[in-house]
């Protein structure tokens, strides 16, 4: 069975969703069924800020606010834009609460209507999150000890405190992580095409870095043992003026291990620099 | 005793295994003979100095690697046991590979020449059966709903022969289908060993070409595109012309696409 | 390992604790490459995880699993068929070094020097020779499992015994000649 909290859809019907005390702010409660099994969270996020906080209590809470998003809607008329004169301060469209087998399941499209949804997720911290903008902004993650996967598309994702596993990418943004603990058999990656990837590890960490960014410098204060990389490639290529010439070529993926050896964590950056921090 | 049969006795003596009888006999010719009793005391001592040389002690790596690969393998054994078609150990066929290996290894005891020759057919079946087994361990991993355990089978793909076609496929689907691009990111990666093997180099460059124009995260094309470059693939060049001229597509990834281009003239 | 046949995977993880540290020493003393020493070790548990059903109880454990040793060892072999090469100075300084820091202060200049010389005559002991004498010196294996092991007579074991001691023994003198020399 699923329980569906329909925003705007069935409002009345549902005890769990309270009026909060700021205008257009908006609480949500939807408890996991089973508090004795694995729990995840699955969110899928549009515009806006995202933060998803590890607490104390057993359900997740779901807290929002709308914003209206200056310039965002260029067609007016529709009975979604506001009327002339007016703004919106609040709006439910888009968002849909979904619990299933102990998942819950937040989709949250607002940029139709113009709005942002800025929003935080509190989940028991022992919960599985999994995180994905289509257009977001700024992503947190704080306290959580299951496994997290976040992909932000435009923005920072910025993880504090976890102690399960991470694998983060963001298109255009900072990979800003720091674990507390760092399960011994968990495989990591973090990634992204536009930004610094900052990873600080518990000192103890045992892992085998696996590293590149094709413009910027690895930097790191672990005594990491560097493998060998694959022998340079030379090869022959042609100038634009149709000269021959020789061209020596490092493979740009290096890898080292930490304290004798792990599971693998690969860092990934197209254009920044790739920083692992000891704790 | 004479001394021929004594000479093999000696360690035993110094290890303290002789047998009573042996023991008296091989006294009695010690006494009697001066050769081997400068012998036993001579080399003896070299058999006792032997106990002096330093222990090699591995290093944390081993025992962390060996858990890692016994979790693996419950995690795989667990997963196959849901999927009831999949229970192969269960099946006469299996029952019938497991024999050949008892086989394979009491054979294999006799085999002493090392690095030269073919090996020998029961070395090669031996071998085949680890590969099924890491096999096992990386499809099933990579079937795993979280992207960390995909990780995971990803790297064990790195472990079985890069002609396993099984494996091959599987990375495939993940490159094109998996939904987190690190996990994708990785498969691209793991790819490289099978563009070497004469069984699966086509299908391995095929899939590069292929997985190009579906993907959507600037670094995962950028490793493609790499990795095309790197084959030197025609096939990709009308992919690659499009990437440039589509004003959509990140200009970092046009200007890699570009790049790769000049390579393959 | 009877256990373990029948399925109980989580008891290799005993035999593991039990058996590993010999079993690495015993690549290293084949190889003199530690981190190769360390992969097959791993490949030796998982051979056993792969084939615990091929144990035949009645066979000795310790038989089974060099004979599962070598056979990933000739494995290794014809794979890396240019494995690097360590230089072999390094290597017997190190040794030496590891020699002087386990010794007493006064004894150490003396017996580590006559240890880093029976090291490299172990090492340049032909391999059969030296694999035999690993078995039955350092791995205490009984003649009888290093017969099951290498698949001949318990009587030509103990002759094999002998004389890759002897080697030994003449290699050791010839280096120690060289060095007064």
């Amino acid at each position: 069975m699923i329980k569906r909290v329909g925003i705007g859809i069935g409002l009345a019907a549902l005890a769990a969703v309270q009026l909060g005390a700021q205008e257009g702010r908006q609480q949500i409660t939807m408890p996991f069924r089973d508090p004795s099994m694995p729990r995840k969270l699955i969110v899928e996020g549009g515009t806006g800020s995202l933060t998803i906080r590890g607490y104390q209590g057993q359900d997740a809470l779901i807290e929002y606010t709308g914003r209206e998003i200056p310039g965002a809607n260029n067609r007016r008329g529709g009975r979604n834009d506001p009327p002339d004169g007016m703004h919106r301060i609040g709006g439910s469209r888009g968002l849909d609460i979904t619990e299933e087998n102990n998942t819950v399941r937040v989709n949250s499209q607002g940029i139709f209507g113009g709005t942002a949804r800025d929003m935080v997720i509190q989940v028991p911290a022992q919960t599985s999150v999994n995180v994905k903008t289509m257009f977001g902004g700024i992503m947190t993650i704080e306290n959580i000890s299951g496994d997290i996967e976040a992909e932000n598309f435009n923005g920072q994702v910025t993880i504090n405190n976890a102690s399960g596993s991470v694998v983060a990418h963001s298109m255009n943004g900072k990979i800003l992580v720091s674990l507390d603990r760092v399960a011994a058999d968990k495989s990591m990656s973090f990634s992204t095409f536009n930004g610094d990837v900052d990873v600080t590890l518990p000192a103890d960490t045992k892992a085998r870095f696996k590293m590149r960014t094709d413009f910027g410098d690895i930097f790191t204060d672990f005594d990491v043992k560097m493998e060998a990389n694959a022998a340079p490639v030379v090869e022959e290529e042609k100038d634009r003026k149709g000269k021959s010439r020789r061209r020596v070529r490092v493979d740009g993926t290096q890898s080292g291990t930490i304290n004798g050896g792990g599971p693998e964590m690969q860092f990934t950056t197209f254009n920044g620099r790739i920083l692992i921090h000891k704790k | 005793m004479t001394c021929e049969q004594a000479k093999p006795r000696m360690t035993d003596y110094w290890s303290l295994t002789l047998g009573e009888a042996e023991q008296k006999e091989f006294s009695a010719h010690l006494a009697s003979c001066e050769a081997c009793r400068s012998e036993v005391s001579r080399v003896g001592a070299l058999w006792q100095s032997l106990d002096l040389l330093p222990l090699e002690e591995p290093s944390g790596k081993v025992r962390e690697r060996f858990y890692e690969m016994l979790g693996a393998y419950r995690q795989g054994l667990a997963s196959a046991e849901t999927q009831p078609a999949k229970r192969w150990w269960t099946m006469p066929a299996w029952q019938m590979a497991a024999a050949a290996a008892l086989l394979a290894v009491g054979l294999g005891a006799g085999y002493v020449a090392r690095g030269n020759g073919q090996p020998p057919a029961e070395v090669s079946q031996l071998r085949e059966e680890v590969a099924s087994m890491r096999q096992l361990v990386a499809l099933s991993l990579m079937q795993q709903q979280s992207a960390s355990e995909r990780l995971k089978g990803v790297s064990w793909s790195y472990q079985v022969e890069p002609s396993d076609t099984e494996v091959l496929n599987a990375l495939v689907t993940t490159v094109n289908h998996d939904p987190n691009v690190n996990v994708r990111l990785a498969a691209v990666d793991a790819l490289r060993p099978f563009t070497g093997s004469p069984a699966t180099h086509l299908a391995a460059r095929n899939a590069v070409v292929q997985a190009l124009p579906k993907e959507t995260a600037p670094i995962v094309q950028v490793a493609l595109i790499d990795f095309l470059a790197e084959l030197k693939e025609r096939n990709a060049a009308p992919e690659l012309r499009r990437l440039v001229s589509d004003p959509d597509i990140d200009s970092g990834v046009r200007k890699r696409a570009e790049w790769a281009l000049e390579r393959m003239q | 390992m009877a256990e373990v046949s029948a399925g109980q995977v989580a008891r290799l993880a005993l035999l593991f604790e039990r058996h590993h540290r010999a079993l690495f020493r015993y690549f290293v003393s084949m190889s003199n490459h530690r981190e190769q020493a360390e992969d097959l070790v791993q490949e030796v548990f998982f051979r056993m995880l792969r084939y615990r059903t091929s144990y035949d109880p009645a066979q000795s454990f310790t038989a089974w699993m060099y004979q599962i040793a070598r056979n990933a060892g000739v494995d290794q072999v014809r794979k890396r068929s240019a494995v690097q090469v360590v230089d072999i100075d390094t290597y017997v300084d190190r040794r030496a070094e590891l020699v002087s820091a386990s010794a007493g202060p006064e004894e150490s200049a003396s017996r580590g020097q006559d240890l880093a010389l029976l090291r490299r005559a172990m090492d340049q002991l032909p391999e059969d020779k030296r694999e035999i004498l690993v078995l039955s010196r350092f791995q205490g294996m009984k003649h009888e499992d290093i017969a099951e092991v290498l698949g001949c007579e318990v009587g030509t074991v103990k002759v094999r015994v002998y004389r890759a001691i002897r080697a030994l023994e003449q290699i050791y003198f010839a280096l120690e000649r060289e060095k007064v020399s």
